[in-house]
């Protein structure tokens, strides 16, 4: 695998920090999660949960139970699954004794890449400063994770997704004209920031064996978001063309290239919708084919990609008089088998059971752990020929137990013997 | 101080799917080449345009993704396939068939340079049953799962009477190309020690329908699947929309900073009854902390309102539009907007920079968009003069502690 033999000691919590790891897990890094029985990672004692093994398929009721009142144990918060494939291991420690925070220093001298996501000043208050890694680890890269980042005047302020997505112009992109911006209802920026995490660590990692030199890289999850906005902000600046102006954001139209139709239009069902894209005349006469020629459409105003962009409120009506007797699998499938962009609005149900191109590609893994069954789980969407991913990881396993590779990684990386560890598990250290 | 990317030749052949992945190569210090036709990429034609003329050197969409890059006009597909032998990395959007046509297989390109990284980012992938389906970015938003979650609530009745929404931005196109250039450093990274190139295939859809969080697992959880409704947000007196999120969840000192805030500024009502101390009662009342809020948000305006809420340790963010973020000083302190000259124009422009802070490699943001073909000879001249190196940009495995090898020593320049 790409990445096999680096070791990345992993402060990460909830979504942001593990998203970067997991990355890294799945290209074949060794990834130690260093975690605490007292303080579990929020997203494993949250709901939603994973049912018992065995109750999946069968009902949802008693995980159902299980997220009404409280969490079961620190492995069945649903979301820890999410963001911990790539074979990532778990280990806890009590940073706040002395010989806990001996063992994480010893750790941290056996580690290519120190990556966490606590607020700024965390990991220093613990003892951990970065000098003191680099210290212990001269050519150690360190990678930062946190909303505002650890440099600037703003360092203090908390986020989470939808806070940075608000700041930094997503949120408002996301809307019909004239109404309060609509926005993502998910923390998309947990995975971008992610993403960026993974790339800080990778050029990180590239740039010491060119140099021979570590560094701290600091990822706040605002920048990896300015340039998410693409030409608005060039807009706003030479044409002075803000975004903040009447008719914007346009929905789902989209000016440059202009499109019309294009949109998502009604099919059968409760709240089923497609999405249709038509950039071309060409596109559009296929369209028009696969409806059946309807009279409407023969409408001089709808000659040309202009027109249909001028009139395209009465142009979508047409449209979904037309989708909305349809299911959207078919309709999908008719015109994109005539050379029209068309995709069904799928929910996650739907990527999960009824995406054809999602199961062909491998896109789910099925991996467990001692207390949960095996589900299907995601890890990088892209395949390497010479290198390729897994979701499971180098090991080839689902996300871990809480601290259920304690014994192993301090046996494996420290030399320490089985009854080293016990002697550590009696004092406490190993909470 | 050298980029992690230094001397790494990366040859872009895209539409305007996948350029913000050679954006990102090249702030790692890549050396981007974008191979175009005479008529220049299709990204050159799609607006908007600098003063609404249109021109292959005037699209700001081409601006906005190809910063950083320098432009070749390839003669023919000889041509391409030639510059691609002397390349590190080549970055293309074609469809097996497309790239079969053209000599730019992989098996083809590795007979020539077995180290080659080919990295093929495509709306389905290279393989399946929607392999030759086609798609924009809406098309894959639907897909993968975003746009199902995004938009406007129920109206009455509790039915949806508004579409789902996708995001402006091209984001799935943004997530592949950020995963294909994740891929290519993987891939460089392997290439340092074993000298072999590779194919990388990202699938756009798969980029996707991975970046919706907790839903998949909500459904594998309960079998609910999320439906679509914005966050919470509270109007300020200044119109201004701010994101007013609660994580009561996280503990009580949550409530404590809220109800201090609230206090502080006169407008907490009965939520200083001891009973609100109590997260089931809190729960119960929501709306006595939501009407207290809203009495604090017509009090301020959104910046203002934003900052008292961050005071009071909440995870509060005004809703900015893109152009309103260059004023946030937190960003401006971290050195994030760059100022780059465009000479032929007599002007300056700002560009959003480095996605993260790196001391040790600085984010590299120094060439301006390139005109059309303006590196032709340049590049020419340069990449005909040397093979590139296999091995670069590394010497030594991954977790070589302090393998501290130069990896430009073995580029022949």
């Amino acid at each position: 695998m790409a990445l096999e033999g680096l070791r990345i000691l992993d402060f990460t919590r909830l979504g942001f920090g593990a998203q970067a790891t997991l990355i890294c897990g799945c290209l074949g890094a060794e990834v130690i999660r260093v975690e605490s029985t007292r303080f579990p990672d929020a997203i494993r004692v949250m709901p939603p949960f994973v049912p018992e093994p065995g109750e999946r398929g069968e009902a949802f009721g008693a995980a159902t139970l299980a997220n009404a009142t409280g969490a079961p144990s620190a492995n069945r918060g649903g979301i820890f699954y999410k963001y911990n494939t790539g074979g990532k291991r778990s280990i806890t420690v009590d940073a706040r004794h002395p010989k806990g925070l001996a063992l994480l220093k010893d750790l941290v001298a056996e580690s290519d890449v120190v990556a966490e996501s606590f607020a700024a000043g965390t990991l220093a208050r613990w003892g951990l400063p970065v000098e003191v890694m680099r210290e212990l680890r001269p050519d150690l890269v360190y990678v930062s994770m946190c909303g505002f980042g650890h440099e600037g005047p703003d360092t203090s302020h908390v986020t989470m997704g939808p806070t940075a997505q608000a700041l930094t112009g997503l949120t408002f992109m996301v809307g019909l004209p004239d109404r309060p911006p609509a926005g993502w209802s998910f923390s998309y920026l947990d995975h971008v920031g992610g993403y960026l995490g993974a790339i800080a660590i990778l050029a990180g990692v590239i740039h010491r064996r060119r140099t021979g030199e570590g560094q701290h890289i600091d990822v706040s999850q605002l920048e990896p978001a300015t340039a998410l906005s693409g030409a608005l902000l060039l807009d706003a600046m030479l044409n002075g063309r803000p975004s903040r102006r009447p008719g914007f954001p346009s929905g789902n139209r989209r000016a440059h290239p202009p499109a019309a139709p294009s949109g998502a239009y009604r099919c059968t069902g409760d709240d089923r919708w497609v999405v249709v894209s038509c950039r071309t005349d060409e596109q559009w006469s296929a369209l028009v084919g696969a409806m059946g020629a309807p009279a409407w459409a023969a409408d001089p105003r709808f000659a040309t990609l202009v027109g249909r962009v001028e009139h395209a409120d009465d142009l979508d009506a047409h449209v979904e008089s037309w989708t909305r007797g349809r299911d959207r699998y078919e309709v999908m499938d008719l015109l994109q088998s005539v050379g029209v962009p068309a995709g069904a609005v799928q929910d996650a149900a739907d990527r999960l059971e009824r995406d054809p191109q999602l199961a062909a590609r491998g896109h789910y893994t099925d991996l467990g752990n001692d207390e949960v069954d095996a589900l299907p789980l995601e890890g990088v969407p892209f395949r390497m020929t010479a290198t390729p991913p897994h979701t499971g990881g180098a090991l080839r396993r689902g996300p871990p137990c809480l601290g259920e590779d304690t014994e192993a990684v301090l046996g494996e990386v420290l030399g320490m013997s089985t009854d080293q560890v016990a002697a550590l598990r009696v004092e406490g250290v190993l909470s | 101080m050298t980029a992690p990317l230094d001397g790494v030749r990366v040859l872009e052949l895209t539409d305007e799917s996948a350029e913000y992945c050679g954006r990102l190569l090249a702030g790692l210090g890549a050396d981007v080449v974008k191979v175009e036709p005479a008529e220049g990429a299709p990204s050159r034609h799609i607006g908007p345009f600098l003063d609404d003329e249109p021109g292959p050197d005037r699209s700001l969409a081409f601006w906005a993704d190809n910063v950083g890059k320098r432009s070749v006009v390839a003669l023919d597909d000889t041509d391409v396939v030639a510059l691609c032998a002397a390349a590190d990395v080549v970055v293309h959007t074609l469809r097996p068939a497309q790239a079969a046509a053209r000599g730019l297989d992989v098996d083809a390109l590795h007979e020539r340079a077995p180290g080659l990284v080919v990295c093929a980012v495509t709306p389905f992938g290279q393989d399946g049953p929607w392999a030759d389906y086609l798609a924009d970015d809406l098309v894959l938003m639907a897909l993968g799962g975003s746009m199902a979650a995004c938009g406007y609530g129920p109206g009455a009745g509790g039915v949806y009477d508004t579409p789902p929404l996708a995001s402006h931005g091209d984001q799935a196109w943004r997530t592949a190309s950020t995963y294909a250039a994740i891929a290519v450093l993987g891939a460089l990274a392997w290439r340092a020690e074993s000298g072999q190139g590779q194919l990388i295939d990202v699938s756009a859809h798969e980029c996707s329908a991975s970046m919706t969080e907790w839903h998949l697992m909500t459904y594998l959880c309960s079998g609910g699947v999320h439906r679509r409704g914005p966050h919470p947000t509270l109007t300020a007196a200044d119109g201004r929309q701010v994101a007013a999120l609660n994580p009561d969840f996280l503990g009580p000192h949550v409530f404590a900073g809220m109800l201090r805030m609230l206090e502080d500024e006169g407008v907490a009502g009965e939520l200083s009854d001891p009973a609100f101390a109590d997260p089931v009662h809190r729960a119960g009342n929501y709306r006595e902390v939501w009407r207290a809020l809203k009495r604090l948000a017509a009090r301020h305006d959104g910046e203002t309102l934003y900052r008292l809420g961050q005071g009071a340790g909440l995870p509060w963010g005004v809703i900015r539009s893109p152009e309103e973020v260059l004023d946030d000083r937190h960003l401006r302190a971290r050195g994030h907007f760059v100022e780059l000259e465009h000479p032929e124009l007599g002007r300056s422009v700002t560009y959003c920079g480095a996605p993260f802070v790196a001391h040790g490699s600085p984010w590299v943001m120094e060439r301006r968009p390139p005109l059309l073909g303006e590196h032709t000879d340049e590049v020419r001249a340069q990449w005909s003069a040397g093979t590139p190196a296999a091995g670069t940009p590394a010497a030594g495995a991954p977790g070589r502690a302090g393998a501290a090898g130069d990896g430009d020593a073995g580029r022949a320049r």
